[in-house]
């Protein structure tokens, strides 16, 4: 008897193209198949990463642009107010006072920065051979660990709309979980046609 | 300084409390990103990061301790 189909021998070559090479995962990656480098707290042994996303770096623009503002504040203010008559080496405590003021503002800027920098830094998005997980670090005090298994995944899709984030080909991806469990988002991330496409047919094979 | 000598009505002696209290919570609160940043360190982990994000988060503490001894000694 004729064979109507013959099943390819070496099924595991084609189970993933994703994993055919891999990518070193820098500190400021904001895209990245099969990073190297890239490890999360409640790997398992065997579980291997396929994808990491974090925010474009386009969106830092804004903090950035505030931060250059700020810290150039002061060099304004000491140029400029004693102009307006106020004389900040009149005696030796308003030089004193202004000294510790400066120095307080200047670390309170660096915390603005850092902060925002922890903030985008640690936003990621990881999908692994098994599951994906979301990390949210939306405070400073308030961090989110999600995660899920593909074979709960029911369906991905992205959106990308706006003049910025289409030149810049960043959206946002959107992840439905079946039940009652959490929908998993991702949000400003780059290339995230080529995202979905990879959870897509990650969640085709594990279906 | 003798503590009976200071003069609580001399609007600089509010200001200076006022400062330290401020930079005292300042001081707090670099604690806590400091501990924010090992947690996700030990959560998450790319390349040599985790030292790096260490190192700026304890100069912060430090630098944060600095300005409130500076405060208390030459205000």
């Amino acid at each position: 008897m004729t064979d109507i189909f013959i099943a390819p021998k070496n099924r595991g070559e084609d189970r993933s193209p994703v994993l055919s090479y891999s990518e070193s995962a820098r500190a400021l990656s904001v895209f990245c198949k099969n990073p190297k480098g890239v490890s999360f707290q409640t790997q398992k042994h065997n579980e291997l990463i396929i994808l990491f996303l974090r925010a474009h770096l386009i969106t830092n623009v804004s903090w950035l642009v505030l931060s250059l503002i700020l810290i150039t504040l002061p060099i304004i203010a000491l140029i400029f107010l004693p102009k307006l008559g106020i004389n900040f080496s009149a005696s030796s405590q308003t030089i004193r006072f202004t000294g510790v003021y400066i120095f307080f503002y200047c670390l309170i800027v660096f915390s603005y920065v850092f902060i925002n920098f922890l903030h985008w830094f640690y936003n990621i998005f990881l999908v692994t051979t098994e599951r994906i997980v979301d990390v949210d670090y939306s405070d400073i005090v308030m961090h989110n660990i999600a995660s899920t298994n593909l074979n709960h995944i029911e369906d991905v899709n992205y959106t990308q709309s706006g003049f910025i984030p289409t030149l810049f080909n960043y959206g946002n991806l959107f992840v439905q979980t079946a039940g009652n469990e959490r929908n998993f988002e991702a949000l400003s991330i780059s290339k995230p046609r080529e995202a979905t496409h990879i959870i897509g047919n990650l969640i085709g094979k594990t279906k | 300084m003798d503590f009976i000598s200071l003069n609580f009505l001399h609007p600089a002696i509010w200001i200076k409390i006022i400062t330290l209290i401020a930079i005292v919570f300042y001081v707090i609160f670099t604690f806590i990103v400091f501990t924010q940043v090992r947690v996700m360190s030990e959560i998450f982990s790319i390349s040599d990061s985790k030292t790096i994000l260490r190192i700026i988060s304890i100069a912060h503490v430090v630098l944060a301790v600095s300005l409130f001894v500076i405060a208390i000694v030459i205000l």
